[in-house]
């Protein structure tokens, strides 16, 4: 049950932080369909930094130091990349959506085209490295601890960092958009841009700001999901987890709160489907595994369909913004 | 805006004309005689495809022939046409002699061969064909999959897993496995002790690392697992990154000898890939394909010293290697065989293991 619960925590940290991403844009006006794309994008300069970093002993010594450098890139890099959307739906009005998908196909040909290249394989690892011992270290952020009782275990035992950063931002972000000034004028940019516009908000600057946070935040997503789940490798994939947080926004209704719902509880689902196994009354239903492997899609699913109706989108997300509209 | 986007379209065909110059100064090299069509999972996946490339490398190398690789497109998921182009390719490049590993590669080959009856074919992991300019080579994986769970079983470990990619359909990886439950079974008996091993083919159809693997894995060590025999290419990569969670942890590598991939690699279960390739290739350029290989199924054992654990990265301490090499001379002469054809049900029939199946 403890491991459970570690790997549910450990699994919601990037939908988390790409909900958040996703909820980022749209608030702005935004549809950030390219998630998942920006996601791949930033895991695989991550990764790239951190194979690059990890080449001098220094870095492998201090393996948090370059996680943390990691994750910092991955979250530039995803800005970076993220402009192309943001330059395409608010400089050239372009349909948002379009846009967003030529991200989604652009990012793994990109990562795929230059691991392939450069290491002719079709995953990027983050490798063993010597520490200045000359040493050789696997690859592993992971911070052991197992000497803190049951409940600690679950915060603090096989846990990364990114996971305490990943919800400090969260607080952070969730407040600054209910909380401040500017967060009020990016909301409002999402519901009636003209009407923000007519009290002197920069509908465009709101929009790039908006996006270009969203983006940094799916990068940091793809960089911590391949850190903490997927075996430490930049793939040219993410498993979808990109659409799996668009979901979540959705079902969290564009709010803070509802989405940090929902990711706990996809991720909750998504890790009792792979290690059923380990519960014996589970086990002795003797259901196949593709069924415990459909629940989570399956659950969600189900919950859009009930909550949908009360579901309320940002009014002008989608919409270019068009001064002379009203 | 039209200035700057003609300085970079100038810049880029000024770096496009500088690259191609470049790769013609390597094509100028010899005709690629020898011709590596890889299976799924990708040239260096450090296993499989890589040990036979390095095989071909090396006897090219060696006898300054030139060589080449040709990955099928669509990685994983290549499809019968994509082996075809890649083949045919490797045909319109010069290629005499194309070495192609994986017993995916079956229908392709025949094609390709029937087609091109002056291409001689090599089908790794494969079986004859019925056609003369094709050979192939198999190996006695249960043996590899056998000296690797005795070794572990040996060494203290009691609770141990397997995870096989090919989803239970890949001849090789199963063989591997029931070898690895045979060998488990001797040491335990001999031991006297009871043995538990978690055993799966649940992710890793294609060979691939995934986050469901990495956790159920993870799930394995949590519950007390000691070694997973991680059996299937890039798979390897996920019981790595699960390992990476628990301090104890530890895997057996597969095909060949992995214990530089991490310092939790206890022993491979290895076969000859290298070795193999190198000989069929030398048999053919001292022109005696006719005679020994043509439409021939080598299978190779530890008889060949095909198969085997890698004893220059020794690591196991209980477990001498003296112990080892008087095992391997064992299996050598026939007095331990271990059995090839895995049963229907690979749970029933031990004496001292019990082995749980996660599907």
């Amino acid at each position: 049950m403890i491991f459970l619960l570690q790997k549910t925590l450990i699994f919601t940290i990037p939908l988390l932080i790409v909900a958040l991403a996703g909820m980022y844009a749209e608030r702005s006006g935004i549809i950030n369909i390219a998630l998942d794309g920006i996601m791949i994008f930033g895991a695989f300069v991550g990764a790239l930094i951190a194979f690059v970093l990890r080449k001098t002993p220094f870095f492998v010594d201090n393996n948090q130091l370059t996680f943390i450098i990691a994750m910092v890139v991955a979250a530039l890099a995803g800005a970076l990349f993220s402009l192309l959307l943001s330059f395409s739906a608010i400089k050239l009005k372009a349909d948002q959506t379009i846009g967003g998908t030529a991200l989604n196909m652009l990012a793994p040909a990109i990562a795929l085209f230059v691991i392939k290249i450069f290491f002719s394989k079709d995953q990027l690892e983050m490798g063993r490295a010597a520490d200045s011992s000359g040493k050789m270290q696997d690859f592993g952020y992971v911070i052991l601890n197992d000497d803190v009782g049951d409940v600690g275990k679950i915060f603090f035992d096989k846990a990364y960092i990114s996971t305490f950063i990943a919800f400090a931002l969260f607080i952070i972000l969730s407040i600054f958009i209910y909380k401040t000034k500017t967060g009020l004028r990016l909301r409002s940019c999402g519901e009636h841009p003209q009407a923000a516009a007519s009290v002197g908000i920069d509908v465009n600057k709101m929009r790039y700001l908006g996006t270009t946070i969203s983006g940094a935040l799916a990068g940091l997503g793809g960089y911590i999901y391949i850190a903490t789940v997927a075996n430490g490798t930049a793939s040219g994939a993410v498993a979808g987890m990109g659409f799996l947080a668009l979901a979540i926004m959705i079902f969290g209704n564009w709010k803070p709160l509802g989405i940090i719902l929902g990711a706990f509880l996809f991720g909750f689902l998504k890790c009792l489907g792979v290690i059923y196994s380990q519960f014996d009354f589970l086990k002795n239903l003797n259901l196949p595994m593709y069924f415990y492997n459909l629940i989570p899609y399956i659950a969600v699913l189900i919950v859009l369909m009930f909550t949908s109706k009360r579901s309320r989108a940002p009014k002008a997300e989608g919409i270019p913004y068009d001064k002379g509209m009203r | 805006m039209k200035k700057i986007l003609s300085i970079v379209l100038s810049i880029a065909i000024a770096i496009g004309a500088l690259t191609l110059l470049a790769s013609c100064g390597e094509a100028e090299k010899k005709t690629p005689e020898i011709a590596v069509v890889t299976d799924v999972g990708q040239l260096m996946d450090k296993g499989f495809n890589q040990g036979t490339y390095e095989g071909a490398k090396a006897y090219a190398e060696a006898n300054n022939i030139g060589y080449k690789y040709y990955q099928p497109a669509n990685g994983s998921d290549a499809t019968d046409n994509d082996r075809i182009d890649a083949m045919k390719q490797a045909i319109t490049n010069g290629a005499k002699i194309i070495v192609a590993p994986g017993f995916l590669q079956a229908k392709a080959m025949e094609t390709v061969a029937k087609e091109n009856p002056d291409v001689k074919f090599v089908f790794v992991d494969g079986w004859a064909l019925g056609l003369d300019n094709v050979t192939a080579i198999v190996y006695k994986e249960q043996e590899s999959g056998y000296l690797a769970g005795y070794a572990a079983v040996m060494e203290g470990y009691t609770k141990l897993g397997f995870t096989g990619g090919g989803g239970g359909t890949n001849p090789a990886v199963n063989r591997y496995g029931f070898g690895f439950l045979q060998g488990a079974e001797a040491a335990a008996a001999e031991k006297g002790v009871k043995v538990e091993v978690k055993y799966s083919f649940k992710y890793g159809e294609t060979f691939s690392a995934s986050n469901e693997l990495q956790t159920q894995i993870s799930a394995w060590y949590a519950d007390g697992t000691e070694v997973v025999f991680a059996c299937g290419g890039s798979m390897f990569q996920s019981v790595l990154s699960a390992a990476g969670e628990y301090e104890g942890a530890k895997i057996i590598g597969v095909d060949v000898d992995q214990s530089v991939e991490s310092s939790k690699v206890i022993t491979s279960a290895v076969k000859g890939l290298k070795v193999s390739v190198e000989k069929v290739l030398g048999q053919f350029y001292d022109g005696k394909w006719d005679a020994e290989l043509a439409n021939v199924a080598q299978n190779l054992g530890a008889a060949d010293n095909a198969t085997g654990l890698p004893t220059e990265t020794w690591s196991l301490t209980n477990f001498t290697v003296d112990q080892y090499n008087a095992l391997f001379e064992q299996i050598k002469s026939g007095a331990v065989v271990p059995v090839a054809e895995v049963p229907e049900d690979v749970t029933a029939g031990w004496n001292n293991l019990t082995v749980t199946i996660e599907e």
